[in-house]
């Protein structure tokens, strides 16, 4: 972010490319696609903080209704076809990697695998999973007895689950054995590859349901998509354009409706008039500090840094913070606990083949009254196929092995299936974002993540290991090893009825500054069992048209 | 997973883990030497083992449906030879298919003998038949075998069940063919028949199509075609097989023509298809295979052919009527 704004370099995480009046086209090695642009001192209508799975979006219906948007992302703006190579090291460059201070109990990895930093957000990178909430979770305190409700009814959700997988054009499975009847997916499930088929023969032989997992890739071409080509690379970043993300869809749609997309620009303050309300952003772009001017400001950067955002954004007039009078930003942060068990087979599975998570259980999603059952929250996992850098990585975080002994492990890579779960936390106030002490070259203050999993929270990751073993050994799985790890964040700014006790209301507007919005997964008010991209995808919409409707009604 | 014996061999001789060339190279040359044999026997010399019962106008239209039956060889020969090649004819039985395929081609090509040339030709197309049937046993066997069984999952992606059905096809047209062009006269029934039979093949082919174009999401629009355009086809075959009407002849000979129009389109389709998958037709060695099946859509042409070929006798049939009534 150093070098001045305008030249044209290959280097897309130096130099910002969406600029003179162009957007890099995604679909080309070099190209570009003509895009509006406006003046700092031009007050837009919206200044959207974030391009991932809410902001981008946010930013293609609120251009689509006619609305000036401009909207920036920390990160660079990637062509996939030019950009992306297959190497896990080389591909980092789509984390979220600045530091920041990680504590407490549990201490969350930050990076990989809950964070993204590029156009697109953490969807260039996120393994596709699509799934929905179970409908009760909406209402999880009053229907389920645990964690608290959201502001929002199921049926609603579910329309714009809807919605944002047929722009996604999700490939799933025809029949989903769980959960209310959902219309069929648009495009057909993929061929599950072996490591898919491991998980189904346990779930066979255990009489569990299972089904293809619903994946945001194509299953046959779309536009400028080509179906998938089974690569397996999906984790680092998708180079063939087969994935859906929001970079190839949203995106580039959101420019095409007029809006302007700012790229490695890292927003470092929300600014605050007189009166108390948002007046734009001052962001940091080419290596100088700039302004833009906005009649509303949407926060769409996580679940860290949407509350980082509005905590390093204080003034005098809100001392704790923007949007933070009842002391709620940052609190009730959540991960996915991401538990694994591994085993080794007779057989060849070559787990690297195809997207990583081609088959999936949701049946401790939907149980209630199992005598096993002693959590509060579900859980659902999937097939795994980790790249061997990945993996290598899991074995020395679980075993320690190193040296001989790792590349002896390795040896079996080819043999080797896995299950990993997507565990429920439970919200915690004490969970949360903080500022640290320490800043970043820039000058603003880090993030500091403080994390503990609950009672509740382990019990469910002793169950899932426990029933994983069991499906892992009768599907033939041998010397079966167990891992822990978290994925994914969800709230620290979560939507309520209760001013008192939610950041926002339901559609994402702060209690305390009426133009300030949040619209990302920090939003959300419980975790569920299952990746959260689709719930914030539908979320994002379902705002989006709640505001649209505000102006026009 | 199952290793053939020639795989076996292969893999050992070329020291590569899929002898892929190797076995392309013998289902080529198998393919071109029974092309090359469908050719020389195509155009009898008269010698003693031409039939002569069979009037001009009657052997013209069994050639045509011998033509279709013969291009529905050549689609088994090619589709499944592709296909196989993906599944790196991992079994033995696997060769079957594309000989058999070519095999029947080449019995379809030639004009129909006496004698033991003819049963020669007629045993081909018992084999093609029996082939058939045992894929579609062994591809059922492959589907129930994976996790789910009978599930649309497997029917997408596990060995097609319609698939071998065209082997079935080209057998049974090319073998009624030939026993119709060993009798004369009986037009009207011999073209009620292909009638029938061609319309059987043109729905049980629609109802392959449906089934992988769902598969595709029919994410354009020219794939609702050939599930369209064909069953109308075979419904009027139907309705000339069941009862024979001259002045409806016109208007579904269009429709035929329009059918066989559809394999040379789909062709082009599917290799529009196939650039549309990564890499495109630079990248044919792996996108060809990916892709819509290039060889498959023809199979329409044949099936429009013999359907015109019933036609055909059934007006024969008409004419000699009118002539006898006269």
């Amino acid at each position: 972010m150093t070098r001045p704004i305008g030249r044209r370099a290959a280097e897309a995480e130096t130099d910002p490319r969406a600029v003179n009046g162009c957007a890099p086209d995604v679909f080309s090695r070099d190209g570009t696609v003509p895009m509006r642009e406006f003046p700092e001192s031009e007050e837009v209508d919206f200044v959207i903080v974030g391009a991932g799975c809410g902001g981008s979006v946010l930013a293609a219906k609120l251009a689509e209704a006619g609305m000036s948007v401009v909207l920036f992302d920390a990160g660079p703006f990637f062509r996939p076809l030019s950009d992306f190579a297959s190497d896990e090291y080389e591909q980092e460059k789509l984390y979220w990697l600045d530091p920041r201070v990680s504590d407490g109990d549990d201490p969350i990895e930050l990076g990989a695998n809950n964070s993204g930093q590029a156009v697109g957000g953490s969807t260039v990178h996120f393994q596709m999973v699509s799934l929905r909430f179970r409908p009760e979770w909406f209402k999880s305190r009053t229907k389920l007895g645990y964690a608290r409700d959201w502001p929002v009814d199921w049926q609603e959700m579910w329309k714009y689950y809807a919605e944002v997988e047929n722009a996604l054009k999700i490939s799933g499975p025809i029949r989903y054995p769980w959960g209310p009847k959902r219309g069929r997916y648009p495009y057909r499930a993929h061929e599950v590859n072996e490591a898919g088929l491991v998980l189904a023969r346990g779930a066979e032989a255990l009489g569990v349901d299972w089904a293809p997992t619903p994946l945001c890739t194509v299953s046959a071409p779309r536009g400028k998509s080509p179906p998938c080509a089974y690569r397996g690379m999906c984790k680092i970043g998708c180079s063939v354009n087969a994935k859906q993300s929001m970079l190839i869809t949203y995106v580039p749609r959101a420019i095409r409706a007029g809006a302007e997309v700012r790229d490695l620009a890292m927003v470092g303050r929300v600014e605050t008039g007189q009166d108390g309300r948002a007046t734009g952003v001052s962001y940091h772009r080419g290596g100088e500090w700039r302004h833009q001017k906005a009649r509303n400001v949407v926060l769409a950067g996580y679940s860290i840094e949407t509350p980082r955002l509005m905590l390093n954004s204080a003034t005098s007039r809100h001392p704790q913070g923007l949007g933070n009078s009842n002391g709620m930003v940052g609190r009730n942060l959540m991960v996915h606990s991401n538990h694994a068990v591994w085993g080794e087979f007779e057989d060849e599975i070559r787990w690297y083949k195809g997207p990583p998570s081609m088959a999936t259980c949701e049946h401790w999603n939907y149980v209630d009254d199992d005598p096993t059952k002693d959590f509060d929250g579900g859980y659902s996992f999937m097939s795994q196929g980790p790249l061997p850098g990945d993996f290598a990585g899991t074995l020395t975080g679980a075993t320690g092995m190193f040296g001989d002994e790792l590349l002896t492990a390795m040896g079996k890579y080819n043999r080797m299936a896995g299950l990993k779960i997507v565990g429920e936390t439970m919200p915690a106030p004490d969970n949360r974002v903080t500022l640290a002490d320490e800043s970043d070259p820039l000058g603003l203050p880090r993030a500091r993540v403080t994390y503990a999993f609950s009672d509740n929270d382990k019990r469910l990751q002793r169950h899932s290991l426990d029933f994983m073993s069991k499906m892992l050994g009768a599907a033939g799985g041998r010397n079966l090893l167990e891992t822990s790890s978290t994925a994914h964040l969800m709230g620290g700014c979560a939507m309520g009825d209760d001013p008192e006790t939610s950041v926002t209301d339901d559609m994402g507007r702060s209690w305390d500054i009426d133009n300030l919005w949040i619209c990302d997964g920090s939003l959300m008010p419980t975790a569920g069992g299952v990746n959260p991209a689709m719930t914030i995808l539908a979320n994002a919409a379902r705002i989006a048209d709640r505001i649209v409707a505000a102006r026009n009604g | 997973m199952t290793q053939g014996r020639i795989s076996e061999l292969l893999v050992r001789e070329t020291g590569r883990p899929v002898g892929g060339k190797g076995m392309s190279l013998i289902v080529a040359t198998a393919g071109l030497g029974f092309l090359a044999a469908g050719l020389a026997a195509r155009r009898p010399s008269g010698g003693p083992h031409t039939p002569s019962a069979t009037s001009p106008r009657k052997r013209e239209a069994l050639r045509l449906s011998r033509d279709g039956a013969a291009i529905m060889g050549s689609s088994v020969l090619l589709d499944s030879g592709m296909e196989h090649l993906r599944g790196d004819y991992r079994r033995d039985a696997m060769y079957a298919a594309p000989l058999a395929g070519a095999a029947s081609m080449a019995a379809s090509m030639a004009e129909p003998r006496t004698g033991s040339p003819g049963k020669l030709i007629e045993g081909v197309h018992v084999g093609a038949v029996a082939t058939g049937m045992a894929g579609m046993g062994f591809h059922l066997g492959n589907v129930l075998r994976r996790p789910g069984g009978l599930s649309w999952d497997n029917l997408f992606y596990a060995a097609p069940l319609g698939a071998p059905g065209a082997l079935i096809m080209s057998g049974l047209i090319g073998m009624a063919t030939h026993r119709m062009a060993r009798s004369s006269g009986q037009e009207r029934r011999h073209g009620r028949q292909l009638a029938a039979l061609s319309a059987g093949a043109m729905l049980a082919e629609t109802a392959e199509v449906a089934l992988l174009h769902y598969r595709g999401a029919y994410h354009d629009p020219a794939m609702y075609l050939p599930v369209t355009l064909p069953p109308m086809a075979a419904a009027g075959l139907l309705l000339e097989a069941a009862r024979p009407r001259r002045r409806r002849r016109g208007p579904l000979r269009l429709l035929l023509r329009g059918v066989e129009a559809l394999g040379y389109i789909g062709t082009a389709f599917h290799a529009l298809g196939v650039a549309r998958n990564s890499g495109g037709w630079r990248n044919w060695r792996q996108t060809t295979m990916a892709g819509p099946p290039m060889p498959a859509p023809i199979s329409f042409a044949g099936l429009g052919k013999s359907g015109r070929a019933a036609l055909d006798l059934l007006d024969i049939a008409d004419d000699r009527l009118g002539e006898d009534s006269k």
